[in-house]
């Protein structure tokens, strides 16, 4: 049991790479921020494509539904091995994009955003999906009716109700996302996997791993509270909702 | 008589196999009071989304104003078009589910269309707003969410969200059946209003009693044709068709 111990829970290798871990999961809390933002525009621009109207969106609708069903088909990591691998060597692409050092961050740091964008995009454009068919039908056809075009009775009437609709699923795949941020270490950039897995390398000791996922833990799991919160919170608006529809 | 208002000619509209309505034609002159009734199923909700291309029809014509909206480069998709504008612009609708915006206040709701769509400024909007609200007795509610306030009242400030926008023409879906029944009257006083300051209006309805008093003209729907037309009197008490004298031998038995 005392190998156990020392092989996980070796406070002293924690204690000494405290700083270090510490700043390491910044990283990773960066790119989880970052990619959070975007793939939030992301998946709310596909959302809206998906559910454009008409004939003459009819192309546009199978694209969006293509990218969001293969991009969520395909693993994560296989992807981001493929643009950090790939895209560097796309010569018909401006430098500046292919090998991206902006904000002072590495290359690896932007390709592991864009790929976790990629997919983070289809999987948040699926839950506002879910929050826009939530909307009554009837809300769409008041605005029209009103004269508005879609795209404004979307932007009016649906979406800002819609997303108030999905805050807890949101949440889930935020939550996904942070952990997911570890991924980026197979493409070198320093974020905590791969400071724990240097340390493990040095001192043949796990416990660098376990501070990690200790500090993941401290936000993931106060997260799954609250969207558990959320959900009972949900339910208790849409009993209450009920309630006036029958009064 | 003068061009009607509006002229439905040879309408179709058909979901697949299912053939809602199988031809209808309707003319309604300008200040009319058309009331429309029929059993469930009979197409007479169909026939108002028809009429503001909710659900574009396949076939026929209907006229607003003399121009054919049915023709356009967006007709029969639901898309944008000039007719699309024309026709909404036009014509107001107010719906069985009230559909009044649970984000937005009682005011927003009435202000939000005649801004983001006739572009008008804030200021006139809330003028309008006020007055319409005032008119139709909730000038102390501006404030509010729909969902603190009674079905009668979300219904009126649906009228209120719909005539914001200057309709020439105002349809009603069944806008008492959602109603608890001490909720009806004010709901349909605030229509018999609008009936006599000479809105024209197509009321699709169960109210009897409503069509009896304000309507111009009743029209009885089934099986998606119009079966029997005319004046209130005449359809209501001495119906001549057989399914008209079934229906409403059914409605006023309760």
């Amino acid at each position: 049991m005392k190998v156990f111990f020392e092989q996980y829970f070796d406070f002293h290798i924690m204690g000494e790479h405290f700083g270090e871990g510490f700043e390491a999961f910044l990283q990773n809390v960066l790119i989880f921020v970052v990619a959070g933002v975007i793939a939030l525009i992301w998946g709310l621009v596909l959302a809206l494509l998906r559910q454009a109207p008409g004939k003459k969106f009819a192309p546009v609708r199978f694209l969006t539904i293509a990218y969001i069903d293969v991009l969520r088909a395909i693993p994560l990591l296989i992807i981001i091995l493929m643009i950090s691998g790939g895209v560097p060597f796309l010569t018909f692409i401006p430098k500046d994009i292919r090998i991206p050092e902006w904000l002072g961050k590495p290359d690896p740091f932007w390709y592991g955003v864009a790929g976790l964008v990629f997919v983070y995009g289809a999987y948040t454009a699926e839950v506002y999906r879910a929050g826009i068919e939530a909307v009554p039908k009837g809300q769409m056809e008041a605005a029209r009716s009103l004269g508005m075009s879609h795209f404004q009775a979307m932007r009016l009437v649906i979406v800002p109700q819609g997303v108030t609709k999905i805050p807890a699923p949101m949440l889930n795949e935020l939550i996904s996302l942070l952990k997911d941020t570890t991924l980026v270490s197979v493409i070198a950039f320093g974020e905590s996997v791969l400071v724990s897995r240097e340390i493990l390398a040095e001192q043949l000791n796990s416990s660098a791993l376990t501070l990690t996922a200790a500090f993941f833990l401290v936000i993931c799991l106060p997260g799954a509270r609250l969207v558990d919160y959320l959900i009972k919170r949900n339910q208790g608006k849409i009993s209450r909702g009920a309630h006036i529809e029958v009064a | 008589m003068a061009e009607p208002m509006l002229q439905l000619k040879g309408v179709h509209k058909r979901y697949g196999q299912l053939e809602v309505l199988k031809g209808v034609d309707l003319d309604v002159a300008k200040g009319e009071v058309i009331c429309i009734l029929g059993p469930s199923g009979s197409g007479k909700s169909t026939l108002l989304r028809c009429v503001n291309l909710l659900e574009p029809p396949e076939q026929g014509e209907i006229f607003l104003e003399g121009k054919d909206i049915c023709k356009g480069p967006g007709s029969g998709t639901g898309e944008s078009s000039w007719n699309l504008d024309f026709v909404r612009q036009r014509v107001g609708m107010v719906f069985q589910q009230f559909n009044l915006f649970p984000h937005k206040s009682v005011l927003e709701n009435v202000t939000l269309a005649p801004q983001k769509v006739l572009g008008k400024s804030k200021r006139e909007a809330e003028e309008k707003g006020r007055a319409l609200l005032e008119r139709v007795g909730l000038g102390d509610r501006l404030s509010q969410y729909p969902e603190t306030l009674s079905g009668g009242q979300q219904q009126r400030v649906a009228i209120a969200r719909a005539l914001a926008m200057e309709p020439h023409v105002m349809l009603f879906d069944e806008v008492t059946s959602a109603l608890d029944p001490e909720l009806v009257k004010e709901v349909l006083d605030t229509m018999r209003e609008l009936a006599e300051e000479g809105m024209t209006m197509l009321v699709v309805t169960h109210e009897i009693g409503f069509a009896r008093e304000v309507g111009d003209q009743v029209v009885f729907m089934d099986g998606g044709v119009v079966v029997e037309q005319g004046d209130p009197k005449a359809v209501l008490d001495h119906p001549k068709e057989e399914r008209t004298q079934k229906f409403l031998g059914l409605v006023l038995e309760r």
